[in-house]
């Protein structure tokens, strides 16, 4: 099992929830909130590699978290 | 990382993690930083303080150099940045020529919309000093219309064939000249 700890001052919340629904076919996950944090404690479904998993996901919640706030800006203009 | 530099780099065992000031580079600008090392890294944000950190470790088949890393980050922190700036101070004028833009794609104007318009004082515009927009009838008369034609077609034949002098007539003596002329035409 590998933990991944997202502070949601940084990253987006739905950015999280849409990395969740990408990665849903590859990973059994549990997810809790902690102060400011979001703990995702993931498991690779069998077969996969989890720590590349884990690491691509890490990359979709800042990639997710990048394109909301350019979403955001665009929609605000 | 020397100190001349404000991220500083440090290898560790997973990778390499970047430390710097959050007051330096705006949240934006790092996400904006670490988004182009998406390819190469496993990117994770924190913060640490108030620093943030940001963590790497190398995909694989990858290499990672600490140095050379944050000098690229550093560096692609200020280029967003900056666009950043550009952008915020030039958006009042993108919206303006998108705006005209569009509202050009929306096709000309209907009559109702053209009265509806505001045209404000339009001073000596539609003045006429030269009597341009007087027809000729106005002008002239109707009597004077059909004379005037006849006159000024006259006119010109007679002083035509007076004014042509005699040498530019031609003649029977140069045949290839006039040859030439039919040639041509």
């Amino acid at each position: 099992m590998t933990e991944l700890r997202f502070r949601m001052s940084l990253y987006s919340s739905s950015a999280l929830d849409r990395a969740l629904e990408a990665f849903a076919s590859l990973i059994d996950y549990e997810r809790e909130s902690r102060d400011e944090m979001e703990v995702i404690r993931l498991t690779a479904r069998a077969g996969e590699d989890e720590s590349w998993i884990a690491g691509e996901f890490a990359n979709f919640v800042l990639g997710a978290t990048v394109d909301g706030v350019d979403a955001t800006r665009v929609e605000e203009a | 990382m020397s100190d001349n530099h404000q991220v500083h780099a440090e290898s560790t065992e997973e990778g390499v993690v970047l430390r710097f000031e959050e007051s330096i580079y705006p949240k934006d600008a790092v996400f904006g930083a670490a988004y182009t090392l998406l390819d190469r890294c496993f990117v994770h944000i924190d913060r640490e303080d108030s620093k943030l950190l940001v963590k790497l470790r190398a995909k694989p088949g990858i290499t990672l150099s600490a140095d050379l890393l944050a000098g690229e980050f550093e560096a692609e922190a200020l280029t967003q940045a900056w666009r950043r700036d550009i952008v915020r101070e030039n958006q009042a004028w993108l919206e303006s020529v998108t705006a005209r833009a569009l509202s050009g794609a929306a096709g000309p104007p209907g009559l109702d919309d053209l009265l509806e318009d505001d045209l404000g004082d339009l001073g000596d515009a539609f003045d006429d000093p030269l009597g341009i927009a007087v027809s000729w009838e106005e002008k002239y008369g109707k009597g004077e219309q059909a004379d005037q034609p006849m006159k000024s077609s006259a006119a010109p034949s007679e002083s035509s064939e007076s004014s042509v002098p005699q040498e530019s007539k031609p003649s029977s003596d140069e045949p290839e000249a006039s040859d030439e002329q039919g040639e041509h035409s």
